[in-house]
């Protein structure tokens, strides 16, 4: 009885999808993840084992200041992250399922979506591509490590505490669940709770809320500012001082250029966030009045904040752009189009980035003057963004276009990022902004860039360097699986919250009008897809690592042909030579 | 190492893992599943969180990894030991579900039912990778990767 009672009550969607899952992992293991005997040369070393006189085991991680193992553990923590990010999001999609507060109570959702976002933006993203940096930008430019390998090695190990503490209500309960599990009660353990604050800490809210645990989330989040300042320093100065000598700004490659920008951002941005997040913290302990309305008021935050967020949106962008922009290239058998004038549009972006942040706040209130110059610069940061699209087709016009799983995601992420920006640009435009202000249109328009565009780049280039980094080759026709259901998942997902927010419907609450309900199903529908696809990945990197065909060509993606066999390629031939001399 | 200490290592790092990942979905849900609750049940001592959990722990150390070791050869999935343990895990992810899920419904259920097969997913990948770990002779080898095949 108990059986039947459980197949009624799982939706049917679930049950097919979870099936469309198996089916996948299945066709993998009937693909290239049968184990062979051993063959003559067993003993090959795999790319995180280089032979090297690094101590063995977990002291190596812990202990190491190689540009090359510190871009694989950024790289691992921002997938730790984002899995447990998109964890959150679809807690948040199954308590939107239904119109009710049904699921989870409306303070645990909002919760999930302040975490969501904190942990994406923070601890996702923004590592991915500083552990991406990490690893190549030394190898692209010709360096032997970053400038400065200890300050690299301290920026990464800033940032698992400064994750502990932003989502420390979890962990010190996590701890006091463990405790109680074996009798001991510690109330202090419970005392914190998840923030509800929104990712954008608004005062005087921010200022109110009794939850000490707010103040482990600011200095959690200057902290982790710290350790983003410390990793940009450290990428300027190598692209400056350590480049090899046939390494001109005329030919550096376009994936160090847009890191360059992004590093040059971070410098001015995340400052006045850390400031900004002190003058909070002494807001709300030490009676100081910056935020307070006989102080500067709440406003001063938002100002404050976005000046810091806007630039911040750019900073996760660019460096996902230059992957689009090295990745695109090799798979379409021509060269980029207009390179230079894509670095151009880097930097243009880099500057506008800075002007563009009160276009936040047009449903404040603001002097009307000033709210017109600021719509006139958001809309203007679309012309640079205009002549990547633009240049992207022009590289893929006429081009040999061979559809490998990189590429699908570069495509994907363009096709993304046009609805993305396209949304964008009506919200940079006042009227409409005051009607979509803060509803779902705004969710929309940012999840087709940060979903779309940001991710699928990510997931491009950790398809991309898979053969580099693990000396193994993946799984392809589980890759293009992925792809495809990336492509269709953000597609569903988020295209209905475009049409919510047309309807009016505001973001951030758990319950809603049943008028909304299909939609809103429709949208967790395709949130279930995306979360289908990511679990694809994670199967497929896993196995392939322990399993997959390994590499003994560097040309893994057939680059000579078209004469892209770029300087990580080449370095990745000789590591290759290097290691086969260890060969028995 | 000889195969009963690679089985009982493979089971405490799943397990270790496993109860991790549930105690992480028990705090982030805000003790909605009440999933110690219903390990409890799974393991026999419905309303005894602690016994429960530790007999459940016990299991996962000892029982399922000797199990699997004197099974392996039988379990579908193979040659590659990480998957013949997801699909003992699997299995026992059932019977989980069928004990453990109390009065859930609609939502709270299908979170229930996808995070506790992953967890359990994860147990059984990391009980048979670690016991193919250690019980191999040498690394696992396989095909040569040949650019030029784009039949994939």
């Amino acid at each position: 009885m108990g059986v039947i009672s459980v197949l009624k009550e799982i939706p049917g969607l679930l049950v097919v999808t979870w099936a469309l899952l198996g089916l996948a992992i299945y066709a993998g293991y009937r693909q290239n993840w049968q184990m062979r005997s051993v063959a003559a040369d067993g003993g090959y070393l795999s790319g995180l084992g280089f032979k090297s006189e690094k101590p063995a085991g977990i002291f190596r991680w812990l202990t190491t200041v190689d540009h090359k193992d510190i871009g694989v553990l950024y790289i691992v923590f921002a997938a730790g992250a984002a899995l447990w990010g998109g964890t959150d999001a679809m807690m948040i999609r199954t308590e939107l399922f239904t119109a009710g507060t049904d699921v989870w109570s409306a303070e645990t959702y909002n919760a999930l979506f302040t975490t969501h976002g904190l942990t994406m933006l923070f601890f996702f993203v923004t590592p991915a591509f500083t552990g991406l940096a990490n690893y190549f930008v030394p190898i692209l430019v010709g360096a032997d490590d970053m400038s400065f390998p200890r300050i690299n090695a301290i920026a990464f190990w800033l940032l698992p505490p400064a994750f502990f503490l932003v989502r420390g209500g979890l962990i010190t309960e996590v701890m006091g669940k463990m405790l109680a599990a074996v009798g001991v009660r510690w109330e202090l353990l419970f005392s914190l709770r998840p923030p509800t604050l929104g990712w954008t800490l608004y005062a005087p809210r921010s200022i109110i809320v009794s939850n000490p645990q707010v103040d482990l989330v600011l200095l959690g989040l200057h902290l982790s500012g710290l350790a983003t300042i410390m990793a940009s320093v450290n990428i300027i100065v190598t692209i400056f001082t350590e480049r090899d000598e046939n390494i001109t700004w005329a030919n550096l490659d376009i994936f160090s250029w847009t890191l360059l920008t992004t590093s040059g951002i971070v410098l001015f941005a995340f400052p006045v966030l850390g400031s900004a997040l002190l003058m909070l913290v002494a807001d709300r302990n030490f009676g100081t009045t910056f935020f307070a309305v006989e102080g500067g008021g709440p406003i001063l935050w938002q100002h404050l904040f976005w000046f810091f967020g806007h630039p911040e949106v750019y900073i996760l962008v660019l460096p996902a752009f230059g992957l689009v922009s090295l990745i695109l290239p090799k798979f379409a058998g021509r060269k980029l189009f207009g390179f230079k004038f894509i670095v151009y549009s880097t930097l243009a972006i880099g500057v506008l980035s800075f002007g563009v942040w009160a276009h936040h706040m047009f449903a404040t209130g603001m002097d009307p003057r000033l709210r017109a110059s600021f719509m006139a610069v958001s809309l203007a940061i679309a012309i640079p963004s205009a002549v990547k699209t633009f240049n992207w087709m022009a590289t893929l016009w006429g081009g040999n276009v061979r559809w490998a799983t990189p590429q699908i995601f570069c495509v994907g992420g363009i096709m993304t990022f046009i609805i993305g920006g396209v949304t964008g640009v009506f919200l940079a435009s006042i009227p409409v902004d005051l009607v979509l202000h803060d509803t779902y249109y705004v969710v929309g328009h940012f999840h087709f860039i940060v979903m779309g565009v940001i991710t699928f780049a990510a997931f491009a280039a950790s398809y991309y360097w898979f053969p580099l980094l693990t000396g193994r080759m993946f799984n392809r026709r589980l890759g293009r699986i992925h792809g495809y259901l990336s492509i269709v998942g953000v597609f569903v997902a988020f295209l209905p919250m475009i049409l919510i927010g047309y309807g009016g419907l505001p973001r951030r609450s758990a319950s809603y009008p049943g008028a909304f309900e299909a939609l809103q199903q429709l949208s967790s529908f395709g949130a279930v897809i995306i979360g289908i696809g990511a679990l694809i990945w994670l199967t497929n990197l896993v196995q392939s690592y322990r399993l997959g065909p390994i590499v003994t060509d560097a040309d893994v993606w057939n680059l000579r042909e078209t004469g892209q066999f770029s300087r990580e390629w080449q370095w990745f031939e000789e590591q290759l030579e290097d290691r086969t001399k260890f060969r028995r | 190492m000889n195969r009963p200490l690679s089985a009982i290592a493979g089971g405490a790092t799943g397990i270790a893992v496993m109860s991790l990942l549930l105690l992480f979905l028990e705090v982030e849900t805000r003790s909605n599943l009440a999933i110690f609750e219903a390990v409890a049940r799974f393991a026999g001592m419905p309303g005894n969180v602690t016994f429960g959990f530790v007999l459940f722990v016990l299991a996962g150390v000892f029982a399922w990894p000797l199990a699997f070791m004197a099974l392996e050869e039988y379990i579908p999935g193979g040659p590659d030991p990480a998957t013949r343990g997801m699909v003992l895990a699997a299995v026992l992810w059932v019977v989980f579900v069928l004990t453990g899920r109390g009065d859930l419904s609609g939502g709270l259920l299908a979170i229930y039912v996808i995070f506790t097969l992953l967890a359990h997913l994860c147990y059984g990948f990391l009980l048979g990778a670690v016991y193919g770990r250690l019980t191999s002779e040498g690394p696992v080898e396989s095909e040569r990767y040949d650019p030029s095949d784009v039949s994939q």
